[in-house]
C-alpha cells in the first residue's frame, strides 16, 4: 500500500472467530497495516466519519465489510460510506458468505469495488484472504481530500 | 298436511319418488274406475232405453188390438142395422187383422208370464167373438136378420166384448206398470254413474293436489339444495385458492428460511473448521517440540505429554475435522434444495423418451458394470415444463434405482408413462432390492435413507427430486416391495401452470 502514509484497513465483521482468522490470514501475506476491527455497524459508522484517528479526518483507509451485521445491513453502510462526502472514493471490498447474485449485483451498483464470498473450507479460505492480503498490498488507496 | 305426509315418508328422495307413483297409481284407478262406470252406465241405459221402447211398442199393439176388436164390432153393427155392403167389407179387413195383432202381441210379450196367460184369455176370447160374428154376418147374408140380431143380443149377455177390454185394459196396465219399473231403474243407474263419477273425480282431484304438492315441495327443496350446493361449490374454490396461496406463501417462506440458516449455519463452521486448521498446524509445532525435548533431554517429556500431541490431539481433530465435513455437505444439501425453489421455471416442450433415451446413454457405464438393462418405452407422453427440473427428477430416480439393484438377479429397469386427464403419469420400475413398507415415506425426507447403507450418499437425492416435483405442480411416490422392486410414480402437469398467475405456460411465449 501506499508507503508515505500508513493506510489503516478497517474490518466490519460481527464473527470475532472471523475476523480472527482473516486478520491472521492477512498478517500472513505479509500485511502489517493496522486493522481496526469492529462487530456492529453502529459503532463502524462512527470510527469511518466522526473518530479523530478515523479515515474521515484523519487519512486513507480500505474498508473490509461484511454484509450480516446484527444492527444493520452491511448494504447500508456500503451506501453511507459511497455517498457524497469524505469517504466516497474509500475502497470497499466486501467478504461475506452471501452468494446471492441479487446481492452482489446491489453491492457493486453502490459503488463496491471488490465483492468475495468466503469459502467455507477453510484452505479455501485462507488462500482467498492471503491472495485478497496480496492484492491489498498492491493497490493504490487515494488520499482523504481534506477541504 | 303434506310435510306430515312426506315426514311420514321419509322425506327422502326414494319416499316422495314412490308417493308420487302411489298418487299416479290411485289417480289412474280412479279414472279407470270412471271409465268403467260410464261405460257399464251407457249399456244399462241403453238396454232401458230399449225395453222402454218395447214397452211402448206392445201398448200400441194393444192400442191397436183394441181398435180393431172396436172396429170390427162397429162395422159388424153397422151391416146387422142395415144390410149395407161398405160396413161388412170394413168388417172383413178387421176381422183379418185382428188375430194377427193379437199374435204380434203374444211375440212381444213371450217373455212375460202375466201377458202370456191374458193373451191366451183374449185370444179365446176374440175367436169365440169372430166365431159367434160370422154366425151373425151368415144370417145376414142369407137374409135372416132375425136370427142375426138374436146372436148378437145373445152375445152382449155374454158380455164377451166387456171381458175383451178388460182383458186389453189390464195389458195395458200391466205395460205401463212395467214402464214405471224401468224408468226407475234407469234413474238409479244414472245416480250411480253421477255418484261414480263424483267420487273418482274428488279422489283425482285429492290425488293431484298431494301429487302437485309434493312435486311443488320437491322442487322448492331441490332449488334450496341446489342453491346451497352451488354456494358450496363457490366457497370452495375461494378456499381452495386461499390454500394454494397459503400454501405458496409457505413453501416461500420455508425456501428463505432454509437460505438463512443455511448461510447461518455456514458461518460459525468456517470459524470451527478455520480454528481447527490454526490447532492442527499448533499440533504439529508441539509435536516436534515433543521430539525435539525427547531428542535433547529425554526424560523431560512424560508418555502423557507425548500420547497428547502424537495420537489425542490428532485425533480429535480428524473427528472434527470428518464431522465439519459432513455438516458442511449438508448445509450444501439445503442449500441447494433452497436454490432449487428459488429458480426461475422456464416451460418447454419435453419429448420424455427422447430424455430418457439421454439419460440411459449417460448412465449407460453403470449399467454395463451391474449387467443392467434399461427400456425406455415408446411413445411417452410429451408434456411442457421445465427441461432442466424433469431431467433432474429422472435422472435422480434412474439412477437410484440402478445403485440399489439387486446383485441376485440381472437388473431390468423400465420408463414408461401414460396421460390422466391433465395430467402425465411416469413409472420408473426396477426389479432392484426394494423398500420396506415402513420407509416409503420417508425415502422422500431430507437425509433419511433405507435399507442396507453400503452405497454413498447423503439421502438428499430423492428429498430433491420431491421438491421439485412440488415445483413443477406434481407429485411422486412410491409402490414397493422388499426383495422384488420399487416402482416410482411421478405425476405431472401436461402443461405446466404458473402458480402466481394460475395461467397455463405457453411455450411459443416462453421460448425467445
Amino acid at each position: 500500500m501506499n508507503d508515505h502514509r500508513s493506510v489503516s484497513i478497517v474490518m466490519i465483521e460481527d464473527d470475532e472467530g472471523h475476523a480472527r482468522l482473516i486478520e491472521k490470514n492477512i498478517r500472513r501475506a505479509g500485511i502489517l497495516n493496522d486493522i481496526m476491527h469492529f462487530t456492529d455497524g453502529t459503532t463502524a459508522l462512527d470510527y469511518l466519519f466522526n473518530h479523530k484517528d478515523g479515515p474521515a479526518l484523519n487519512g486513507p483507509a480500505l474498508v473490509l465489510l461484511d454484509l450480516n451485521l446484527p444492527d444493520m445491513s452491511g448494504t447500508d453502510i456500503l451506501a453511507k460510506i459511497k455517498a457524497e462526502g469524505a469517504l466516497k472514493r474509500t475502497p470497499v471490498v466486501v467478504l461475506t458468505t452471501t452468494d446471492d447474485k441479487v446481492e452482489i449485483q446491489r453491492c457493486y451498483d453502490l459503488g463496491c469495488n471488490v465483492y468475495i464470498t468466503k469459502p467455507v473450507n477453510y484452505e479455501s479460505f485462507a488462500q482467498a484472504i492471503r491472495q485478497l492480503g496480496l492484492f491489498l498490498s498492491v493497490i493504490q488507496v487515494p488520499d482523504i481530500e481534506s477541504d | 298436511m303434506f310435510e306430515t305426509v312426506l315426514r311420514r315418508f321419509g322425506g327422502t328422495r326414494h319416499a316422495i319418488g314412490r308417493f308420487l307413483i302411489v298418487c299416479m297409481v290411485v289417480g289412474f284407478l280412479a279414472l279407470l274406475a270412471a271409465g268403467v262406470a260410464a261405460v257399464l252406465t251407457v249399456v244399462r241405459t241403453e238396454r232401458h232405453t230399449e225395453m222402454v221402447n218395447h214397452t211402448y211398442v206392445v201398448k200400441l199393439a194393444i192400442d191397436r188390438a183394441r181398435t180393431l176388436v172396436e172396429q170390427g164390432e162397429t162395422a159388424r153393427r153397422g151391416y146387422l142395422l142395415t144390410g149395407d155392403k161398405a160396413y161388412r167389407d170394413n168388417y172383413v179387413i178387421a176381422a183379418r187383422v185382428t188375430p194377427r195383432e193379437i199374435d204380434r202381441i203374444n211375440d212381444l210379450t213371450a217373455d212375460n208370464p202375466n201377458q202370456v196367460r191374458n193373451i191366451g184369455n183374449l185370444r179365446m176370447l176374440v175367436s169365440d167373438l169372430i166365431e159367434q160374428r160370422e154366425r151373425t154376418i151368415a144370417d145376414t147374408d142369407a137374409g135372416r136378420r132375425d136370427a142375426a140380431i138374436a146372436t148378437f143380443t145373445a152375445e152382449k149377455n155374454a158380455r164377451r166384448m166387456f171381458r175383451i177390454r178388460e182383458i186389453l185394459s189390464r195389458m195395458s196396465a200391466e205395460e205401463s206398470r212395467l214402464l214405471t219399473i224401468r224408468n226407475g231403474e234407469q234413474r238409479a243407474g244414472i245416480n250411480a254413474f253421477y255418484v261414480t263419477l263424483s267420487v273418482a273425480a274428488l279422489l283425482l282431484l285429492v290425488v293431484a293436489t298431494f301429487s302437485l304438492a309434493t312435486v311443488l315441495q320437491y322442487t322448492r327443496d331441490l332449488n334450496a339444495s341446489q342453491e346451497r350446493l352451488r354456494d358450496f361449490a363457490d366457497s370452495l374454490e375461494e378456499q381452495v385458492a386461499e390454500r394454494t396461496a397459503e400454501l405458496t406463501r409457505a413453501n416461500e417462506e420455508v425456501q428463505r428460511f432454509a437460505y438463512i440458516v443455511s448461510h447461518d449455519l455456514r458461518s460459525p463452521l468456517v470459524n470451527v473448521m478455520g480454528f481447527t486448521a490454526e490447532l492442527e498446524s499448533a499440533t504439529a509445532t508441539i509435536r516436534d517440540l515433543i521430539d525435539r525435548v525427547d531428542a535433547a533431554a529425554p526424560g523431560v517429556a512424560t508418555e502423557d505429554d507425548r500420547l497428547a500431541a502424537r495420537e489425542d490431539l490428532p485425533e480429535a481433530i480428524g473427528f472434527i475435522r470428518t464431522s465439519t465435513q459432513k455438516m458442511d455437505r449438508l448445509i450444501n444439501a439445503i442449500l441447494k434444495l433452497s436454490r432449487e425453489g428459488r429458480r426461475t421455471i422456464m416451460p418447454d416442450r419435453l419429448d420424455i423418451a427422447a430424455m430418457g433415451r439421454t439419460i440411459r446413454a449417460s448412465v449407460q457405464h453403470l449399467l454395463d458394470e451391474r449387467g443392467a438393462e434399461m427400456i425406455v418405452e415408446d411413445p411417452v407422453p410429451a408434456i411442457v415444463n421445465d427441461r432442466l427440473a424433469v431431467e433432474q427428477i429422472l435422472s435422480n430416480v434412474i439412477e437410484n434405482a440402478i445403485k440399489y439393484l439387486s446383485p441376485d438377479r440381472p437388473g431390468r429397469i423400465v420408463l414408461r408413462g401414460h396421460v390422466e386427464g391433465s395430467r402425465a403419469i411416469f413409472d420408473i420400475e426396477d426389479n432392484g432390492r426394494g423398500i420396506a413398507p415402513s420407509d416409503h415415506t420417508r425415502i422422500f425426507d431430507l437425509f433419511r435413507r433405507s435399507g442396507q447403507q453400503d452405497q454413498p450418499g447423503e439421502g438428499i437425492g430423492l428429498a430433491h427430486v420431491r421438491a421439485l416435483a412440488y415445483r413443477l405442480g406434481g407429485t411422486i411416490d412410491v409402490e414397493s416391495e422388499l426383495g422384488t422392486g420399487s416402482t416410482f410414480r411421478i405425476t405431472l402437469p401436461l402443461t405446466y401452470v404458473d402458480p402466481q398467475s394460475g395461467q397455463p405456460a405457453n411455450k411459443e411465449n416462453e421460448k425467445p
